[in-house]
């Protein structure tokens, strides 16, 4: 019964499995993978709640399974489950490469599942790697000449040479540590968390995950590649990815015990957060694109995340694990429309969401509800988020980092409120046609929408619950 | 502190939030509708605070109708609403202005539904800023009265609207910008644990220096919105675009929530702080008094010249809370409502007289009371109330207020009510060149205000008349609370 904790991985291994098998089957309808994904997507969450209780350790204690690693689960299925459902018309991908479309899904989405739960240097490496390298051939089988051939190679050489990077940092930490094991690391790290060494070896072992959450000095692939790849694929990306790269860099942080013990990590980690989210700002205000748009945004958003982080509290922690749910839905929710606006699976100009609100007044409230979150202005998901990673930064009396976040804050709603201007204000050019939406989608908008809006108003459990997880690991 | 047996105040907002949920399953054709549920579900608001008002027992004072429900735990948010001496006469003023605000936009035809429903939204958040006693809920209601603005001015507005509703929500949330920080920095340095403005505001709390330091962020985060001088231009610009309701509640009742925001957050919970700025305070609000009526004295718009008379006026209650002292707090609570009520009548009477002649420039205007003598009649009213002229509710509002501040700051007092005098003076101006004078014979035929469109104008007159006639009716629910909170200080 001790491989019961292991069963969301066993899942989505079997889930993998059923795709590599229909990918050799002869071809069938389009619907057939569809559906299966979607079917196996929903149960994929409901294995996962399921074992959010469970705990205990694996495969010589390398593997940790904890509150923490199971409600990042969650998340994490939550988010292949909503990537589905932007695929019922997958037509930005080959037909024939649709399984091998969901195949690359699940075995990423499985990847970033063992990445949260990893408690060795060597498996936290290896799930890194099995995620990211799902992920760039995601990026590549954007049907097109070009544009998600040249957003994969980007991918690639940024992602091998954080990689690379990330390895030199673990051989560091080794060197000085002598420990691979997270548990080890734990007792040894904060005795010795000021040598210089030490620090440059967590710093670029942390590069791996700043690569992942798109931190600046490793942002430059983000705008690029969410441009060149398919619109459901970047969503992934924007996502799922997103989540996991917040708990593994969570996880590390929180190696080094506390704030007072590493104060070289935390002036760097101020440093990277404020620059990440103003340069992030400011290229997002003269982006044309909405997917570039949004990955600046989302790097700007990484800044506001390691705010979180470099409290290194367990309210900084839980902020972040909060943030995470709402980066989850809200960056979901400016994707969902981006889908399905543009249908035919050409990248989306702002301007073209001019009269968004004829075509569709559930998609343009959506679009709304979701830019006020990114923007971080209450009663949505967002602004809690921001908020309770503000109070764990001001607890540890970073008040003049929180000042110039709140400044960024201001900068970013400039650019979001003229995507709001494009969708409410705008005259199209042409006569467009009403956006038809399905009964499941109406659905799933309007719940999406009631997501944000609710659970930034009633916090309350979701708090909760993220502050139990970060217990766990602290 | 009395606890409410039945949640009038909840009510209040449960009021607007389902009125505004009506509002967004109703389908877009049905205007009528639409209308006339704004219409029933903006009276409810102002029947309770109606009732709020006449219900307050003045002889105990304090907080009355208290309603309290822990919202999250581990931060120690609490929904926590009362009504006191303070908040009283504004939410009465912002139930008034809303639904007179209803009734002005009556004749509107594109886009009914979004309209309203952000209208609604808009409103929700002023009431809250109002009646809470929480500081996490005050700044969440604050930001949720200030984003529908972006909307409501660039789609609906007029001049220059694009423009001026980016302005307006960006200087706006630069203040919130410094209100976030203040907020949680205080949350902090308090070590309670909790957002009770009740249990933040008692002596000791916070340490002197972290007072000034707090009060001087939120002071100026709030005192954006209140167009403190230098940081009123986005005032007057936003008056101008606005459509007509949404001016109104704007100059009317959003403004105030920014005097509001410095009274309930930054002298309550920072009273050290307040005593240490309010030199600073008088003078920034003797300035903005001097330079609105100045600015006003050039202006060829007609909702340019409101636009900056309200700098003007919001100068005076400024310049009421700077003083210190229980009078000057009485002035400026009295002229937040005096000046709302009279902003609300001279939008909604320009209104009229610009869907009419598609015109705001006073030089194209002209004896517009030959023509239309009720409109006319409106604006009148409302601009003899902004000049301060006897038995109109303004005028004890300022008249309190320079009494009061003629004691602490001769100098700056001096400033302020010279500064009247030019304002009378580009009132009279105007008055003179828009409904006097020789008549713009292209308006000829237009019809004057019919019964239906003039009751909300009604309204606001004689709300104005029977406060200039019985201003003790107002000052003793606000004494309630001046009193003794200045009593309390250290």
């Amino acid at each position: 019964m001790k491989w019961m904790i292991f069963s969301p991985e066993i899942f989505y291994l079997l889930a993998g499995l059923w795709f590599l098998a229909l990918s050799m089957l002869p071809r069938a309808g389009s619907g057939r993978n569809y559906f299966s994904a979607l079917f196996l997507a929903a149960a994929g969450i409901l294995v996962c709640l399921i074992s959010v209780k469970s705990a205990g350790t694996l495969f010589f204690n390398a593997y940790q399974v904890n509150l923490f690693s199971q409600v990042f689960k969650v998340l994490l299925s939550l988010g292949l489950f909503l990537v589905i459902c932007l695929c019922p018309n997958l037509t930005a991908v080959k037909a024939k490469h649709h399984p091998e479309f969901y195949l690359l899904l699940f075995v990423c989405t499985l990847a970033m599942m063992m990445l949260v739960s990893s408690a060795h240097l060597l498996a936290i490496y290896v799930s890194l790697e099995l995620s990211s390298y799902s992920l760039y051939i995601l990026v590549v089988l954007r049907r097109g000449k070009d544009m998600g051939i040249e957003a994969g190679i980007k991918y690639f050489l940024i992602g091998i040479f954080a990689s690379a990077v990330m390895l030199f940092g673990m051989a560091l930490l080794y060197g000085t540590t002598r420990a691979t094991y997270i548990g080890e690391m734990a007792r040894v790290l904060p005795g010795v968390i000021d040598k210089p060494a030490v620090v440059i070896g967590m710093l670029l072992t942390l590069g791996g995950f700043f690569f992942k959450l798109a931190v600046f000095p490793f942002h430059f692939w983000a705008p690029d590649v969410y441009q060149g790849a398919a619109n459901q694929v970047a969503a992934y990306i924007a996502t799922a990815s997103k989540v996991a790269a917040m708990a593994l860099l969570v996880r590390m942080v929180a190696l080094t015990g506390g704030a007072a013990a590493s104060k070289y990590l935390v002036h760097v980690l101020v440093v990277l957060s404020i620059v990440s989210m103003t340069v992030g700002n400011l290229a997002a205000i003269v982006q044309k694109d909405i997917k570039r748009m949004l990955a600046y945004s989302t790097i700007a958003h990484a800044g506001y995340i390691l705010i979180g982080i470099l409290s290194m509290s367990t309210a900084g922690y839980g902020a972040v694990i909060f943030y995470a749910l709402s980066l989850l839905v809200m960056k979901f929710t400016a994707f969902l429309v981006a889908v399905k606006v543009a249908d035919d699976d050409r990248n989306l100009d702002i301007d073209r969401l001019a009269g968004l609100h004829q075509r569709s007044p559930l998609l343009a409230m959506a679009l709304m509800v979701s830019i006020f979150s990114l923007a971080g202005i209450p009663p949505t998901i967002g602004f809690t988020g921001k908020l309770f990673v503000f109070l764990a930064a001001m607890e540890q009396g970073y008040f003049t980092l929180v000042l110039i976040a709140m400044i960024n804050v201001v900068i970013s709603l400039y650019y979001y409120l003229l995507v709001l201007k494009a969708a409410y204000l705008l005259k199209p050019d042409a006569a467009v046609s009403e956006i038809p939406l399905s009964p499941q989608a109406k659905v799933l908008t309007t719940a999406l929408i009631v997501v944000m809006v609710v659970v930034g108003i009633f916090p309350g459990y979701v708090l909760e619950l993220a502050e139990a997880a970060a217990r766990a690991i602290v | 502190m009395t606890f409410a047996r039945f949640p009038y105040l909840s009510c209040i907002l449960l009021s607007c939030v389902i009125g505004l949920l009506i509002i967004l399953f109703l389908p877009e054709r049905r205007k009528q509708v639409i209308k006339w549920v704004s219409a029933v579900f903006s009276a409810i608001p102002l029947m309770f605070s109606l009732y709020l008002f006449l219900a307050y027992d003045k002889s105990t004072g304090g907080l009355q109708f208290v309603e309290k429900i822990l919202w999250v735990k581990s931060l120690g948010i609490t929904y926590f609403n009362a009504a006191d001496g303070f908040n009283l006469p504004n939410l009465l003023l912002t139930g008034i202005v809303f639904f007179t605000g209803v009734l002005t936009m009556w004749e509107m035809q594109t886009r009914v539904k979004e309209f309203y429903a952000l209208y609604f939204l808009l409103v929700t958040g002023v009431f809250g800023v109002f009646m809470s006693m929480d500081v996490f809920f005050i700044f969440v209601w604050y930001d949720v009265s200030l984003f529908p603005m972006y909307l409501l001015i660039a789609v609906w507005g007029t001049t220059r609207k694009e423009y001026a509703a980016m302005k307006l929500t960006l200087y706006l949330l630069a203040g919130s910008a410094l209100i976030l920080p203040a907020i949680a920095y205080l949350f902090v340095k308090s070590g309670m644990n909790t957002f009770d403005i009740v249990s933040l505001m008692q002596p000791g709390t916070f340490t002197a220096d972290q007072q000034k330091f707090a009060f001087i962020l939120l002071f100026l985060g709030f005192g954006i919105l209140a167009a403190v001088w230098p940081f009123h231009t986005w005032s007057p610009v936003g008056h101008v675009a606005a459509p007509h309701a949404v001016s109104m509640v704007h100059a009317g009742v959003l403004m105030k929530i920014g005097a509001f925001g410095v009274l309930r957050v930054a002298i309550f919970l920072c009273p050290q702080g307040w005593q240490h700025w309010a030199q600073l305070m008088a003078l920034l609000a003797a300035i903005g008094i001097v330079y609105g009526a100045l600015a006003g004295l050039r202006q060829t718009d007609l909702k340019f010249v409101i636009g900056y008379s309200s700098v003007s006026h919001m100068g005076v209650v400024g310049l009421g809370l700077s003083t210190v002292s229980a009078d000057g707090l009485n002035g400026a609570i009295f002229q937040m409502f005096a000046h709302g009520v009279m902003t609300a009548l001279f939008f909604s009477s320009v209104g009229y007289i610009y869907d009419k002649t598609h015109t705001k420039a006073i030089g194209e205007l002209g004896g517009l009371s030959k023509i239309m003598p009720v409109a006319s009649t409106y604006f009148i009213v409302a601009a003899m109330a902004s000049m301060g002229i006897p038995c109109l509710a303004s005028f004890w509002g300022e008249l309190v207020v320079f009494i009061s501040a003629f004691k602490v700051y001769p100098v700056r007092g001096a400033m302020a009510v010279g500064a009247l005098v030019i304002s009378a003076l580009f009132m009279l101006r105007v008055v003179q060149k828009t409904f006097y004078g020789p008549k713009n014979e292209q308006f000829e035929q237009l019809p004057d205000v019919p019964f239906g469109l003039a009751v909300p104008r009604m309204i606001l007159v004689a709300v104005l008349v029977f406060f200039g006639l019985y201003p003790s009716i107002l000052f003793d629910v606000i004494e309630t609370a001046s009193i003794p909170f200045m009593n309390g200080l250290p």
